[in-house]
């Protein structure tokens, strides 16, 4: 995928198909071709324990099964250096003058499934990765036990061919470790060593797993039936991770030190083989796609959906949808069920012809437009059509309302239907109509911070009255000159609260909310107002708790500030009556 | 390649430096008192003691 445009119904996808230098119309899988092909490589489908040439079949189970030729291993196509296998191909479907083709389709959504990539142990130094040749990962003991794998399903160790007798697992590895790897659960290794370990049991009775954990999750239907299988067929489980592997130099077996948080005990094991249970991580190309469909990450990495719970497999652009790993680390059956899900939601849509979106959107006024095209660089969800010297656009089906532009557009261009300006500077004059000092003002977000003050109060924790609420739905909405408005009103200081970065409901509208609060930082500042009495917070709707510490450190806040304080900010952004014309009158009325 | 720039908590004073890469997208937390008022305090170089 190279590029996307357009809005729900309406996506324009520009994909480039690589060349394979092989008409995989014609080809019919004889393998003449690579017989001949001198160039041998690591095959990638098999973890590098096996090799490939240059022409190759990606994988078995490949579709359409049939070669293609990887050029950038290839002896070289121009000129052509080998040409072996293009002499042998009777079908004649070798071309090495393929070209890559850019293809564009109109549809009307997109669903992301685009993976995951695997954790790379090569920085835990402590399990031997990179010295140790019989410790391997979880992907590369897959390889070694699968029929289709390099040694056809006959299970050995790398450095002797010799099959393993005593086999440790060690879980966790790169999951659930800030320092190294992830901090987050995995979500499949725990089943997935059981299922090995149960495998190994089956084909080879004799051999002794031992499974080194820090927890066993398995929480799925029947998991934990498959867990109490793999104890009947005596897998070992010890509660502990090793801290360090040791490597006998001449039988090349590991011996692994671990504490039994079990018994207390530290127990000292020689083993054949060790694998490592590796976590999963987003996949490497995220940012790309995430770019192109405008797509925000919460904090793990992962493509935050539009809900957690009513939506989860929307995006917050509407029209794509998320299957599988992308959005989470999750098993196959969820992924099978989200992919089906993201499939019905797509559906859905398609065949309404129509959709019914909210009535908040933005509405522009072409005639007080000055066409900077502010407003569509901070659009997060791209529904504003700019094109230079020309008024901006708002595709309604796009925009989900944030106000974002309605906040930048210097000009009042812009109107956010049910949440106008006209509304929210009501809401601040009358907030600070009378006894200004003894107010803390607060913008909200409605999504968490407005919620983050509801579960203080419902959670009966106690802060100071003083502070006065408004209720905005993204903190982007806040213009810089809202902020001025309160301070002009006599507000001794001002917070202006949002979601956390990874929680923005509004894919990433609350980075402009931090622009605008630096610039109102230095205008403070150069209007010998403290800036301090302008603060910024992300509270979630989890955390009333915060809520409620800066409503006290707000306070306190306020007690320093003084009524000459006050009048000096009133006087100094007093609208200057030769400057332009604001959207909104500003000042104090009178 | 990452930049070092200061960054002024604007709820508690605090005053660090920090490596920013570029096009860092990363909320941020003072480390002493955990507001997220930071002020970026651009081409300023730190305070340094002058003695005397």
């Amino acid at each position: 995928m190279e590029q996307v445009t357009g809005y729900v119904g309406n996506f324009t996808a520009t994909i480039r198909k690589k060349a394979r230098y092989v008409d995989p119309d014609q080809c019919n899988s004889c393998g003449e071709c690579a017989k001949v092909c001198p160039v041998v490589k690591p095959d990638e489908y098999q973890m590098g324990l096996s090799t490939r040439k240059a022409i190759y079949i990606p994988f078995p189970q490949a579709v359409p099964c049939s070669y293609i030729l990887n050029m950038d291993d290839c002896l070289g196509n121009n000129p052509i250096a080998c040409g072996k296998c293009a002499e042998v191909c009777e079908k004649e479907c070798i071309d090495y003058d393929d070209q890559d083709e850019v293809v564009t389709r109109e549809v009307g959504s997109i669903i992301v499934a685009i993976g995951l990539d695997v954790y790379d142990p090569t920085e835990m130094d402590e399990y031997g990765y990179t010295r140790f040749d019989n410790v391997i990962t979880s992907m590369e003991f897959e390889r070694l036990i699968c029929a289709g794998g390099p040694t056809g399903g006959h299970f050995v160790r790398p450095s002797d061919h010799q099959r393993p007798k005593r086999i440790a697992f060690i879980q966790c590895v790169g999951s659930r470790n800030p320092e190294n790897g992830r901090p987050y659960c995995s979500n499949i290794c725990c089943m997935n060593t059981i299922k090995d370990a149960l495998l190994l049991a089956d084909h080879y009775p004799d051999v002794e797993c031992t499974v080194y954990y820090q927890d066993i999750r398995a929480f799925g239907k029947s998991f934990e039936d498959f867990y109490q299988r793999s104890k009947e067929v005596g897998t070992r489980y010890v509660r502990g991770l090793p801290g360090d592997i040791a490597e006998d130099p001449e039988s090349k077996n590991l011996t692994l030190v671990a504490e039994n948080t079990t018994t207390g005990e530290l127990e000292r094991r020689e083993f054949d083989l060790v694998v490592l249970s590796v976590g999963v991580e987003p996949p490497k190309d995220m940012a790309k796609i995430s770019s192109l469909l405008t797509l925000s990450k919460t904090s793990d990495g992962f493509f935050m959906e539009s809900h957690p719970k009513l939506k989860p497999v929307d995006a917050p652009t509407r029209g794509v949808f998320f299957a599988g790993f992308c959005e989470s680390p999750k098993d196959i059956k969820d992924s099978v069920c989200q992919a089906g899900a993201a499939a019905s939601r797509a559906g859905a849509l398609l065949n309404a012809g129509q959709i019914q979106i909210e009535a908040v959107t933005s509405v522009i006024d072409e005639a007080a437009c000055t066409r900077c095209g502010l407003c569509a660089a901070v659009c997060p969800y791209g529904a504003i059509k700019w094109k230079k010297g020309e008024v901006a656009v708002v595709i309604e089906a796009a925009c989900a309302g944030c106000g974002s532009c309605g906040a930048t557009c210097k000009s009042g261009a812009i109107t956010m239907r049910h949440f106008t300006d006209e509304q929210y500077y009501s809401q601040i004059r009358e907030v600070l109509a009378e006894d200004q000092k003894g107010k803390v003002f607060v913008f909200a977000c409605k999504w968490c911070s407005y919620s983050g003050a509801d579960m203080a109060g419902i959670s009966r924790m106690r802060y100071p009255a003083s502070n006065r609420v408004v209720r905005t739905l993204c903190s982007a909405r806040v213009s810089e000159d809202m902020v001025l408005e309160a301070f002009r009103c006599g507000a001794p200081v001002v917070l202006v609260s949002g979601c956390h970065y990874a929680d923005c409901h509004y894919i990433n509208a609350n980075r402009q909310t931090v622009k605008r609060v630096q610039r109102l930082w230095n205008k403070l500042e150069r209007e010998g107002i403290r800036p301090e009495r302008l603060q910024l917070e992300w509270i979630s709707a989890a955390e009333g708790r915060k809520f409620a510490r800066v409503m006290e450190q707000m306070e306190e806040l306020r007690r320093t500030v003084t009524d000459e304080e006050i009048e000096h900010t009133v006087k100094a952004l007093a609208p200057k009556p030769k400057k332009k014309k604001e959207k909104e009158p500003a000042g104090v009325e009178g | 390649m990452a930049k070092v720039e200061t960054f002024r908590c604007m709820m508690c004073g605090y005053e660090y430096q920090e490596p920013v890469e570029p096009g860092e997208d990363k909320e941020r937390t003072c480390p002493k008192c955990r507001s997220n008022s930071i002020r970026h305090l651009k081409s300023r170089p730190p305070k340094e003691a002058t003695g005397g």
